[in-house]
């Protein structure tokens, strides 16, 4: 068997989830490996999806569908928000929508009070959440699990009433105006502008996610997501690593609120900090796949755009909630992993000619076969020791990861 | 490198270029509204939510005015097509329809949505347009200080001085008689406030006494330590600023505390045909300000109410007359000008109300330069079951009662 | 504040701790037997509400009548809801992903009520809705002291199935210590089935009681889920005594506090608590030793 070492050392920049290598030609990796066929395959992919992205401003045929983009990618961005919290630790917050609502409230209160530019405010805003996260944070992550869950929500209704309540400072339920940042602009034109900021937004925080996937600390998170009391008696400083991931997902999701308390203009509290945005993020990270860095991205693309299309067409009713609503549950019990690897599973399952392309080598034939049978040793062991920390959980992914979590725990526990 | 997650990064970029390319085929059949020979007005009401008793109202207002236009033949010789989208009391949402109405559908005209708070949004928007947004409900003072240029209210007048009646007349009487102290609940609203702290700011100017000053946000449901407070302050006078449920809940709750108030006003619930039912018939005396009566003598109301009980079965009431109201004066424009359609148009439809009188089933309004109208509400009273104007004295149909009977 | 005031607040605080301590009690009652957060707990609540209300519309018939229906109901969908859907989840995940499960559930309930009765906000009109009695000087409406009682008997009923009951035995062994429990011979999966329909009942009969003197919409849940979920931390998780007398102080505190700080402040009480629990005795300050761990 070709060492740990070996494989890593090969496909290092790999080792992380699924389609963090995905990233790489976006974050220019070192080309270390041959450009293979699938290397180019992706790469072209990946400049494709971004292209089109890029483009959607033009294509749009009328304003509206534009701003609906412009919904999709703040969903996107405070997906890929929570996904830090989410997809790196495990825990479930159903309350980033008060972060979210923070961040646009900081933003408009520092425009109207201290009448800071609109970008500077914006920044400052962020910086306001993390402020804010740091004794949420500290009190939320004295419990796991469902107490988690409990003290996320409280979170968003307590934030809501503060918000209601403190109406001199907030402008209580009649709402904040937020004013234009770039006033001459005109509609269309302002929807495009946010597109673009929206995009580099979310950019930022793709590459945020990818730069930790692949460090150290990312490898810490994952072995809390996959056993915390292992983690911690590896030396994983479990407490420091969640509140730093915590801090990092809620200013990120508050940065989105900003950006789009810029974009819509006006504020209420019933609307910024509510339940409904909270499960959206957590909906739209779940269905693509919380393992994932572009899996946020997909499921907001997809429930984004049928939300809007669902409101459009019965917009009447309550219907969207029970899609939403159906649409969550089948996530939770058929596929919680997400998409992309249901997605995977039925294209590996129709493709079988696929494996015999010759891009194959066999250092990745034998790496398959080690992660067949550590997923078998995962599912009937549960997982032994360091190998198993962070080697179970990324089961599903790829194999190459438990050689390198083993690394990441071990050095862990020599500090 | 596996093959796997070779097949993710193509699953991946399949789905997402899969779900960009849906999302503009899916939304790009532009609705096309606005054929030559229909004029087609955008409207986003609170079918559902929070504000749907009266969104609905409104609803039948336009609906209403639409068909009785069209059945006069039309607007310009053109006929009237409205296209009413659910805004679900949420101002993200009011925003997105006004946006999809103006910028996907390209209506013609717009007709603003109901309740204040969804007013200022969808108004920016329209504005960013360029659209005139003449809007049947945004009554609240802040609305008109947003520095629109493209607004008209199309009532009587704004939340602050619906109440003027009434605090003149309580003002007026002998000092011996005045009520002394007084009791306010608003909900957090924009507009119930606006009424209430109208009312509120002109008694205590003329040296009444607030003994309670309560404020309680839009979905509150328990209203019994509100009450609890009302009652044990004792207050002679007791004023709601409501919308619909949060009246009837108040008033149940008071009754349980067997408070009897010397003057007891609302805002709109009172004026909603399921009040009485709602409360236990209990409404003797119970005030509201108004900004119409379906009794009014302006020469389109006649034949506004008459048509409306053929149609409904009920004569209107203020949410559906504020509605026909808004098509009124929009039409007045229209055919002034003589245009209805995205562009210059609306620039030359909002010059011309700038300056214009029109006669409506509310009365002659006129706007100044915030779009504020510049008449008055008018006070009415439940007396013998019924809901009569008391207030102003010219206009009466009943004596004012006071004090009011025990409920 | 004046001592009559304060005394028929505590009035009022005591009558809505008793329907809070009801509703904490089958919201613990499931987090007990399954580690389970049920959020759409509130969403039936609701659902019992507006069903009352549409039994009272329909037939004319007092709506406390529509619990002969709703108890059974609720109860059977309690049972297929633990044995069909929540044992479907991965153990390993299964109370974050149970969470979320219950979180659409109740997203499918509020989106049916809107879809089947509209968003229009509703209420019974009783012809004893304004009657009030005097206790020492306080007004008490008789429906409120109406839906107490029932709260009041549903719990001592609770409690006396819990404690004399060979079912509340075994149910109680379930919460203490599953694997145990199974070791001795009951079957836990049965008697979870059976707790997760006891809690859905208490939903129930607190809808039908909610019914009787509240406006009913169908988003109401969330402003019940935030206060009880409070309520089950502060009191220790999984423990029903505990959530019965946190239930109970909490409502009073928040009746009180309605006096000098208005509703909307009043209702931070509940997170305050919440978080002040979690800061000082994550496990609760009555008992029950889960929360750390779930």
């Amino acid at each position: 068997m070709p060492s740990a070492s070996d494989t890593r050392s090969s496909t290092a920049p790999d080792d992380t989830t699924g389609p963090g290598g995905a990233g790489r030609p976006a974050g220019a990796g070192p080309w270390r490996g041959r450009l293979t066929t699938g290397r180019l395959i992706r790469l072209g992919a990946f400049l494709v999806c971004a292209a089109l992205l890029l483009s959607f401003p033009s294509m749009a045929p009328n304003p509206y569908i534009l701003s609906a983009g412009v919904v999709v990618l703040s969903y996107a961005c405070t997906a890929t928000a929570w996904n830090f919290m989410g997809g790196f630790t495990g825990y479930v917050s159903l309350g980033h929508a008060a972060f979210f609502g923070l961040g646009a409230y900081s933003t408009a209160l520092l425009i109207r009070d201290l009448e800071l530019s609109p970008f500077v405010a914006w920044l400052l805003g962020g910086v306001v959440v993390l402020v804010v996260t740091i004794p949420v944070g500290v009190a939320a992550l004295r419990v796991r699990g469902a107490s988690f869950v409990i003290v996320s929500i409280s979170f968003v209704l307590i934030t809501l009433l503060v918000f209601q309540g403190w109406d001199a400072f907030t402008g209580g339920s009649n709402g904040l105006v937020v004013p234009r940042p770039f006033p001459e602009l005109l509609r269309p034109e302002h929807h495009r502008v946010f597109f673009y900021l929206f995009a580099a937004l979310l950019g930022v925080m793709l590459l945020a996610w990818w730069a930790i996937d692949r460090s150290q600390f990312g490898m810490g998170l994952k072995a809390v997501r996959e056993d915390e009391d292992k983690a911690q008696a590896l030396g994983v400083p479990t407490r420091n690593y969640k509140l730093a991931a915590y801090l990092i997902s809620g200013t990120f999701t508050g940065l989105a609120g900003g950006m789009y308390a810029l974009w819509f203009g006006d504020l209420d509290p019933i609307f910024q900090f509510s339940i409904m945005l909270g499960a959206y993020m957590v909906l739209m990270a779940l269905l693509g796949g919380v393992r994932h860095l572009f899996g946020p991205l997909l499921g907001a693309l997809i429930v984004g755009s049928a939300l809007e299309y669902f409101k459009m067409e019965f917009g009447d009713t309550q219907l969207h909630l029970v899609a939403t609503a159906l649409l969550l549950a089948l996530v939770v019990l058929f596929m919680p992993d997400g998409i992309i690897p249901a997605a995977r599973d039925l294209v590996r399952r129709f493709g079988p000619q696929q494996s015999s392309i010759r891009e194959m080598t066999a250092a990745e034939l034998l790496e398959r076969n080690r992660e067949a049978a550590a997923e078998a040793a995962a599912r009937t062991a549960g997982g032994t020791a360091a190998g198993g920390t962070a080697g179970d959980g990324d089961r599903t992914d790829d194999g190459g990861t438990d050689g390198a979590g083993a690394a990441g725990s071990g050095k862990e526990e020599e500090r | 490198m596996s093959s796997r997650r070779k097949h993710t990064w193509g699953v991946a970029a399949a789905l997402s270029a899969g779900a960009l390319v849906l999302t503009t085929a899916c939304s790009g059949d532009s609705g096309g509204g606005g054929s030559d020979d229909t004029i087609v007005i955008g409207v986003s009401l609170p079918l559902t939510g929070d504000f749907s008793e009266p969104g609905k109202g409104v609803q039948r207002g336009y609906e209403a005015w639409a068909q009785m236009v069209n059945e006069d033949g039309g607007l310009l010789g053109r006929q009237v097509e409205l296209k009413i989208l659910d805004d679900q009391s949420s101002a993200d949402r009011v925003v997105q329809d006004y946006e999809a109405l103006i910028a996907k559908d390209q209506v013609d005209l717009i007709f603003g949505p109901f309740s204040t708070r969804l007013v200022v949004p969808s108004a920016r928007v329209a504005e960013e347009y360029g659209m005139l947004f003449v809007e049947p409900a945004g009554a609240a003072g802040e609305v008109f200080e947003q520095g629109f240029e493209n607004l008209f209210y199309a009532a009587p007048a704004i939340a602050e001085d619906h109440y003027d009646y009434l605090a003149e007349y309580l003002l007026g009487l002998p000092e011996d008689e005045r009520p002394q102290t007084v009791a306010v609940a608003s909900m957090d609203d924009p507009f119930a406030q606006g009424t209430a702290y109208g009312l509120r700011d002109k008694l205590a100017e003329g040296g009444l006494e607030i003994v309670v000053d309560e404020v309680y946000p839009p979905n509150t449901t328990d209203f019994s330590s509100i009450a609890a407070k009302i009652s044990s302050s004792g207050a002679d006078v007791v004023v709601g600023g409501t919308q619909y449920q949060d009246a009837v809940n108040l008033i149940v709750s008071l009754q349980q505390l067997n408070y009897q108030p010397r003057l007891a006003a609302f805002s709109t619930a009172p004026t909603n045909p399921e009040f009485s039912a709602a409360i236990g018939a209990k409404t003797e005396g119970i005030l509201s300000p108004t900004g119409y009566t379906p009794e009014a003598a302006w020469e389109s109301n006649t034949d506004f109410v008459e048509r409306y009980t053929e149609i409904h079965g009920s004569p209107p009431s203020e949410d559906e007359a504020n509605a026909f109201t808004t098509g009124q004066v929009v039409a007045a424009a229209v055919e002034a000008v003589g245009c209805a359609e995205q562009g210059d148009c609306q620039q030359q439809l909002i010059d011309w109300l700038r300056d214009a009188e029109v006669d409506t089933v509310v009365g002659p309004l006129s706007w100044d330069d915030a779009g504020r109208p510049q008449s008055a509400h008018l006070i009415q009273q439940y007396v013998d079951g019924e809901i009569r104007i008391v207030l102003p004295e010219d206009a009466q149909e009943a004596d004012f009662v006071f004090p009011k009977p025990a409920w | 504040m004046n001592t009559a005031l304060l005394f028929q607040s505590l009035v009022l605080g005591v009558l809505l701790g008793g329907l809070y301590a009801l509703l904490a009690a089958g919201l613990t009652l499931y987090f007990g037997v399954m580690r389970v957060v049920m959020i759409a707990h509130s969403a039936f609540l609701i659902l019992a509400a507006y069903i009352a209300w549409y039994f009272n519309q329909q037939t004319g018939w007092d709506p406390l009548f529509s619990l002969l229906i709703t108890v059974p109901l609720f109860f059977g969908i309690g049972v297929g809801m633990q044995r069909l859907l929540i044992t479907r989840l991965r153990p390993a995940t299964l109370t974050m992903m149970s969470v979320l499960l219950t979180f659409a559930i109740a997203l499918f309930i509020e989106g049916m009520i809107g879809f089947v009765w509209s968003g229009t906000q509703r209420r019974i009109q009783l012809p004893y809705s304004g009657d009030s009695i005097n206790f020492l000087g306080a007004s008490v409406a008789v429906v409120k002291l109406m839906a107490f009682a029932l709260a009041a008997l549903s719990l001592a009923l609770l409690y006396l199935l819990m404690k004399k009951s060979r079912f509340g035995q075994a149910l109680r062994a379930t919460i203490q210590h599953k694997e145990a429990a199974q070791l001795v011979g009951i079957r836990t999966d049965r008697v979870a089935g059976l707790g997760f329909g006891l809690g859905l009942a208490t939903a129930a009969i607190g809808g039908t009681a909610l019914s009787l003197d509240a406006t009913i919409y169908p988003s109401l849940h969330w402003h019940w889920i935030g206060p009880l979920m409070a309520i089950i931390v502060v009191g220790g998780l999984g423990s029903i005594p505990g959530t019965a007398i946190a239930a109970m102080v909490l409502g009073i505190g928040q009746s009180l506090l309605q006096v000098p700080l208005g509703t909307t402040w009043a209702q931070t009480l509940f997170y305050v608590a919440l978080f002040a629990t979690l800061m000082l005795r994550p496990q609760g300050f009555f008992g029950g030793r889960l929360a750390q761990r779930f």
